[in-house]
């Protein structure tokens, strides 16, 4: 009974139809792991009825005819990531300026996970408001790596890459929206997935940039991201974004495999890209035909993106203003206490993107920065939609190096380079995988590092079935 | 590099009280990055200039009960207030003159 914080969902729904676990056992072994590992801030909160929903979960089972086959989520722990809604209890995007906000309303998301039955143990450690690669722009300390403490777990979901890669939750949510779910997963040795722009529900996630956003989950398996994605994803009338299933059509598999050589050319560890080249051999082996592709625009992705993001963070975060709800200060006059809510609310990277982005939206340089980055957007999302015409899924290394040292990068821009191969799905809105494809060694550790595919827009199943063959080879 | 004044009036303009410290590493932060994501001016996008790059999408005007979508939020979004009395939210006074 002791290793049941380590079982897949799959594993831990099949227990729970049989008899052989109750969904509190679950949840009791993963809060035990929680408290031993509590040197590694990945929650911010354990919420105090965790036993309680348990209880109910096994409850429900009880009286469902099928003991719950239908619901694979039922008595299921998960991490929350903090900047997503769960009515009645606090949320605070990892941020002074909301630490001790309340949620009025359940996201989307948060509503369907309980009609699913998933148990909430807490809500995890993230950069504020989703801003960085590390979480180490966490106003409340930083999360470690499980596999290394003194290494970050990478970010912004790095709680929940950190929760479940050190058997603390069982899958947990995070958001992506440059990578902030891939990148940690690659750093933690887990998967990460983003869905397509539209698939999942944006309703009550505290929005970052709302062109790039998506929640999606962090697991142990393919297999387990499915499930969540199965139990997340549709249309919503409270996100007008959201798109039906249909709205997309359907490929046909080709077997095929692109890779955008140019960009893995520089500003790439030599052995994660010595591990990345060893695994497209893997998929040659196993019947994929692998082929280059030319992505003319891609390498601006990184450009593109720290232009749009922080224009849209700029403009999201402006209603944090201290008066109407969370942390209010008082100045002189109402401009101070504006200037000093906010100046002493947000950390310094959340302070950075808003000037950034202002900057990039004000008048004189509009047409330099954000008009060019929309069109540069437009022409890459076509390109990206060409190329998936030809290939099932683009592949690259989901990030360039393993997990960085706490406080190892303090330029900035050093720090955005970690996203450089994250960002373009957000961009492009097309759903991508973070896998682990095996490990670097650094300073004696053996650190994981994760392999990234991208398919068409709306084709989840062929991600899904590559990621699952890949699981296979790599075993 | 951009200057510390416009630093200072961006910050101005996003409601941000700034150290001399920070407006200092800001200007060289925001210059790196702004030299770095200056990139985006060389994209030749002469095609996509005409196309609207989002399009609206809408819904059906269905009718609803009032007050549906706020029903038994009233006590949560007041408790959120940050400085209240007798169920009001204080703010400050907007017209005034500067003191």
């Amino acid at each position: 009974m002791s290793e049941l914080n380590k079982l897949t969902i799959a594993e831990a729904s099949k227990k729970l139809q049989a008899g052989e676990v109750t969904a509190v056992d679950l949840a009791r072994a993963c809060m035990e792991e929680a408290k031993k590992r509590s040197s590694l801030n990945a929650y911010l909160e354990i919420f105090d009825d965790v036993e309680e929903q348990a209880r109910l979960a096994d409850a429900r089972r009880a009286l469902s005819p099928t003991k719950g086959k239908e619901t694979p989520l039922l008595g299921i722990p998960l991490a929350i990531k903090d900047n997503i809604l769960i009515e009645g209890r606090k949320v605070s995007a990892a941020s002074k300026m909301l630490e001790n906000y309340v949620a009025s309303y359940d996201a989307t998301i948060i509503r369907k996970l309980k009609e699913a039955g998933a148990v909430f143990i807490g809500r995890t450690n993230m950069d504020e408001f989703a801003m960085g690669g590390s979480t180490e722009n966490s106003a409340f300390g930083p999360t470690k790596n499980p596999l290394d403490e003194s290494r970050v777990p990478g970010g912004s979901s790095g709680g929940s890459a950190a929760a479940v890669a050190a058997n603390l939750a069982l899958g947990a949510i995070g958001t992506d929206t440059g990578g902030s779910i891939r990148e940690p997963a690659s750093f933690c040795g887990i998967v990460g997935f983003k869905p397509t722009y539209g698939a999942v529900s944006r309703s009550g996630l505290i929005a970052m940039g709302s062109s790039l956003d998506q929640a999606g989950p962090l697991t142990r398996s393919v297999e387990d991201a499915e499930i969540i994605f199965n139990a997340i994803h549709g249309r919503d009338p409270l996100d007008s974004t959201t798109v039906d299933d249909s709205l997309y059509p359907k490929k046909t598999p080709t077997k095929k495999i692109g890779v955008p050589r140019a960009l893995l050319e520089q500003g790439i560890d030599k052995d994660v890209l010595e591990t990345f080249n060893q695994k497209l051999e893997v998929l040659k082996a196993n019947g994929y035909e692998v082929v280059d592709v030319d992505i003319p625009s891609a390498s601006l992705a990184l450009a593109i993106y720290y232009v749009i993001m922080p224009a849209e963070v700029s403009t999201n975060l402006a209603r944090l203003d201290g008066v109407r709800y969370g942390l209010s200060l008082k100045g002189s006059s109402l401009l101070e206490d504006y200037a000093k809510t906010r100046g002493e609310g947000f950390g310094p990277e959340t302070r950075r993107r808003i000037m950034l982005g202002t900057y990039v939206l004000s008048s004189g340089y509009y047409d330099a920065y954000y008009g060019k980055a929309i069109l540069a957007r437009e022409k890459l999302t076509k390109e990206f939609v060409s190329v998936l015409q030809q290939v099932d899924a683009i592949v690259t290394p989901t990030a360039p190096s393993p997990a960085i040292k706490i406080g190892e990068k303090s330029d900035p821009l050093s720090m955005y380079l970690l996203d450089i191969f994250t960002v373009t799905a957000n961009i492009t809105g097309n759903p991508a995988i973070s896998i682990p494809m095996g490990t670097v060694e650094r300073e004696g550790k053996q650190l994981p590092v994760g392999i990234q595919f991208t398919t068409a827009h709306g084709d989840e199943s062929t991600l899904f079935n590559i990621g699952k063959q890949i699981e296979e080879f790599m075993h | 590099m951009i200057s510390k004044e416009e630093v200072q009036n961006l910050a101005q303009l996003v409601r941000l009280q700034l150290t001399e410290e920070e407006t200092a590493s800001l200007q060289r932060d925001i210059s790196n990055i702004l030299d770095y994501v200056g990139q985006v001016s060389s994209v030749n996008a002469a095609g996509e200039k005409d196309k609207p790059v989002l399009r609206n999408v809408m819904r059906a005007d269905e009718p609803r009960p009032e007050g549906d979508q706020l029903a038994h939020k009233e006590e949560a979004l007041r408790a959120a207030f940050p400085k209240q009395k007798a169920d009001f939210n204080i703010v400050r006074k907007i017209i005034q003159k500067d003191e």
